[in-house]
């Protein structure tokens, strides 16, 4: 600047001694010009660095940086500034300064590097993490202290950058205009991470190769870092670099590696056909299956819309009768379950009853159940003179009776029920069998003793009274039998007497009681006596009864035939009285037979005449009973709602 | 010697909220059925990570407290500073900390947790107070809490367990100068660093990986 001046100036001074108009406007001229060189000068010395340290704007000497590279060692740089005598070596002298030492003493920098010029080199001695440090730049002899530096170590790491860079491909997008990468690195060799002496942190950063502005990704703590949204055919530049964790200090960035996808050069044109492909076999597919539908029209519209299906009704297929096909229809019709249930439903007894009379032991067995009885009289009851009873299927065969068919199934069952008569040898004092009760039952088939003592005796018996195809019914036991009205007194041949049939019965009851006579007293129409259920107490009772006392109980028994029907339910009444238990406790069929021979023959129908107070009815007494029966008659004990037998035929009388 | 050091590396990482396990034998702090176990190595990298969180925090709320309340770095300032801590001989060199024992390096961590209990405490008290503390550094402040709740279970379980010889001379609640923030964040900063490196190699001495 002062140099320029001076020319200027003399220019100038040159300019001014020369008059004249002309000579001023060059004068003027040539200051203009002379300005703008200086401007253009001063522009450029600006510019220019100092020429001298001490014409500059005075810098002292300074420390420029210090740093560690592995957190172990630190190095400090100096500069000797605008004071150019000073930047020999050994000028400026770097004195430290541990701040956790117990010494206070300013020690010099222990190594100064030879290679390199104004650096101080602190090795692992001489290092300490964690503490202060404070240097000082002196002069060498003055003593002056030029700059003062304080720092922790750990505060100056400025890690060395990653070394082994790679990339590797992750993928590339559908169309080929993008890929993503994988970029991997070692930590510097230098830091010991493994010994987490050092814990590191990295900061990748790309650009495109001839960008300017860098792409910066976010801090990795692990050694690889994913590159996404990459163009192809472009070039790009990455690199990366750490810093401690927690610290803020980076270090140097690696070298920079190129990753370079090369894409496909007609990126958009390749669509194209795919597109017209993909048209071209849609249309195609709509055609084909246009002509699918139309050629199998009627089949799909099966398929789609399938016709509803006829109900199945069970039966017969009425097309079997139009088209008249009698070998089906008869096949069917033989095979269907429903007729063949219709078959058997006629005879009810056949499934349940077997009754063979001539093989079971008279004694032994002593008695059929019910059922077996019912099926064993059947055959007797209502044929005319013909007891025709096969052997071995009695139970069955029996029931096949033409006249059955007549006959009321319940009739049947009384004549069942009617104790089993015992072989024409032992007729009179035969026990009854189990306690079967004796139906007084009026029709009576003849007799044959057709290998059917037992029952043939007492139907001949019957018989010799009267045959009645018809029985009264008078009540329905619970074990499915059918108590019959006492009807018409079977006399027979071979009867005893009153007090024959007292006997008898008392026996009976006896053999009753203890079920084990098979022999089957003499016939002995017997009222019956229907028990309620709970009733079965009495029976013990009654048999107690029974067997103590036969006076008492045939006179008890004199009266009930007398009296009216009377509803009430008496003990004593009940003894008199068949009963006929429900087979709810171990009476399985103890159906006494009341020791009631004195009854008179009952008609099997009476006429009602009345209803009692009681609700009982009130009979015709057109047949009066015997004399000896009318003074005593206990109260007959009657079921609820039951008229039994007995009872009406007291009423008759 | 691992023996000797299972006892207090035991209450290091129990305080630490780890499961604690000896050897092979899983034992579930809370009695619970079907622990799963860890290995060692897996116990101290989770000790590590919190310690490494501890760190960061520490950190985060130094710098930001520089920025907000000392706009102008002075660093002449930071000559003076000696942190309460500074008794405590610890070693400050790699060589240093790798050829030291391992029962003392253990001792030295926790004398260095145990002595940071009171000063967080007080540090959060007066956080709390300043309203402008609570503007800027709301989850810090949550975070320093955490971590005076660790360190004040691990004093606790640590007293019992490591002679007091061993911690050698502690400066008391009484004692303790008082600190003002900076001095504080820029001390605990510190010593949380010291905390986790100490750990890290700890963990290569005890179980080690490849590369220790």
């Amino acid at each position: 600047m002062h140099s320029a001046d001076p020319r200027l100036t003399l220019s100038s001074s040159d300019l001014r001694d020369c008059p004249g108009p002309e000579m001023m406007a060059a004068r003027h001229l040539l200051l203009l010009l002379s300005q703008a060189c200086l401007l253009l000068e001063t522009g450029s010395l600006a510019a220019a660095p100092p020429l001298t340290a001490s014409e500059a704007p005075l810098e002292s000497p300074h420390f420029t940086a210090c740093l560690s590279r592995e957190q172990e060692t630190f190095r400090c740089w100096w500069s000797a500034g605008s004071f150019r005598n000073l930047s020999q070596p050994g000028a400026l002298r770097v004195f430290f300064l541990k701040k956790n030492s117990l010494s206070r003493t300013w020690m010099e920098c222990p190594n100064y590097t030879a290679s390199v010029p104004n650096e101080c080199y602190f090795n692992k001695s001489y290092t300490s993490i964690w503490t202060s440090y404070c240097l000082q730049l002196r002069s060498r002899h003055h003593n002056v202290t030029y700059d003062e530096r304080c720092f922790n170590v750990e505060d100056i790491v400025h890690p060395d950058p990653p070394v082994s860079m790679n990339w590797t491909l992750l993928n590339v997008s559908r169309s080929g205009l993008h890929f993503d990468i994988i970029v991997r690195w070692e930590p510097p060799p230098s830091a010991d991470v493994k010994a987490g002496w050092m814990s590191l942190t990295y900061e990748v950063q790309y650009r495109e190769r001839n960008a300017s502005h860098w792409e910066v990704l976010d801090l990795e703590t692990s050694t690889q870092q994913s590159v996404y949204g990459l163009h192809t055919n472009m070039e790009y530049e990455v690199r990366v670099r750490c810093k401690m964790r927690a610290f803020d200090n980076f270090g140097q960035f690696s070298d920079s590696i190129f990753v370079h996808v090369p894409g496909k050069v007609h990126g958009k044109e390749s669509t194209f056909p795919v597109t017209v492909v993909f048209i071209f076999g849609v249309v195609g597919l709509a055609i084909l299956f246009l002509l699918i539908i139309f050629s199998h029209q009627q089949k799909l519209m099966v398929i789609l819309l399938p016709p509803v299906p006829a109900p199945k009704i069970k039966g017969i297929d009425p097309d079997l009768l139009k088209k008249g096909r009698l070998d089906e229809l008869s096949s069917v019709l033989s095979s269907h379950p429903l007729c063949k249930a219709e078959m058997y439903r006629e005879e009810p007894w056949v499934e349940f009853i077997e009754l063979d009379l001539e093989r079971m032991d008279a004694a032994e067995k002593t008695g059929c159940s019910d059922t077996q009885r019912l099926l064993g009289l059947v055959p007797h009851l209502g044929s005319s003179h013909r007891l025709a009873a096969k052997d071995g299927d009695l139970g069955r065969a029996s029931c096949y009776e033409p006249e059955l068919s007549e006959a009321d199934p319940a009739v049947a069952a009384a004549f069942c029920l009617r104790p089993r008569v015992t072989s024409p040898e032992p007729q009179s004092d035969r026990p009854a069998p189990d306690a079967g009760p004796a139906p007084d039952a009026g029709p009576a088939p003849d007799g044959e003793a057709d290998g059917r003592p037992v029952i043939q005796t007492q139907l001949s018996t019957q018989s010799s009274v009267s045959m009645d195809f018809y029985a009264q019914v008078s009540d329905v036991t619970p074990l499915g039998g059918v108590v019959l009205s006492p009807g018409q007194q079977v006399r027979g041949p071979g009867e005893k007497g009153e007090g024959g049939d007292g006997q008898p019965l008392k026996n009976q009851k006896e053999g009753q009681k203890k079920e084990g006579e098979g022999g089957v007293e003499k016939e002995v129409p017997l009222p019956l006596l229907i028990v309620a259920p709970d009733s079965g107490a009495y029976t013990s009772e009654l048999g107690n009864r029974q067997i103590g006392s036969d006076c008492s109980r045939r006179e008890a028994f004199q009266d009930p035939p007398a009296e009216m029907p009377q509803p009430p339910p008496e003990k004593n009444a009940v003894e008199q009285f068949a009963l006929i238990v429900p087979p709810a406790g171990e009476y399985q069929s103890p159906y006494f037979i009341p020791p009631t021979p004195q009854l008179p023959p009952v008609a099997d129908y009476t006429v009602v005449q009345d209803v009692d107070a009681q609700q009982s009815l009130l009979l015709n007494p057109s047949t009066p009973p015997p004399p000896s029966m009318a003074p005593v008659k206990p109260p007959p004990a009657m079921p609820v709602g039951y008229l039994t037998p007995d009872l009406l035929g007291n009423i008759s009388l | 010697m691992f023996r000797k050091l299972k006892g207090p590396v035991i209450f290091l990482l129990m305080f630490l909220d780890v499961q604690v396990i000896v050897g092979s034998t899983p034992i579930c702090v809370h009695g619970h059925t079907g622990c799963q176990t860890l290995s060692l190595a897996d116990l101290f990298d989770r000790v590590i990570q919190h310690s490494a969180r501890v760190h960061g925090l520490s950190s985060d709320l130094h710098s930001e407290y520089e920025q907000y309340f000392l706009p102008s770095k002075n660093k002449i300032s930071k000559i003076n500073r000696n942190c309460h801590t500074s008794y405590i001989l610890t070693p400050n060199g790699k060589e240093n900390a790798q050829r030291l024992a391992g029962e003392d390096l253990t001792g030295v961590i926790l004398k260095l947790l145990l002595a940071w209990r009171d000063p967080l405490s007080q540090f959060h008290r007066s956080m709390a107070q300043h309203e402008d503390f609570t503007s800027f550094s709301g989850n810090k402040a949550l975070e320093m809490s955490d971590m005076m709740h660790l360190l004040g279970m691990i004093s606790n379980s640590v007293r019992g367990l490591i002679s007091n010889e061993a911690l050698g001379p502690q400066a008391s609640s009484s004692e303790a100068r008082p600190m003002n923030d900076q001095q504080l964040l820029y001390c605990f900063r510190r010593d949380s660093n010291k905390i986790q490196i100490y750990l890290k190699i700890l963990k290569c001495r005890i179980a080690p990986e490849q590369g220790c």
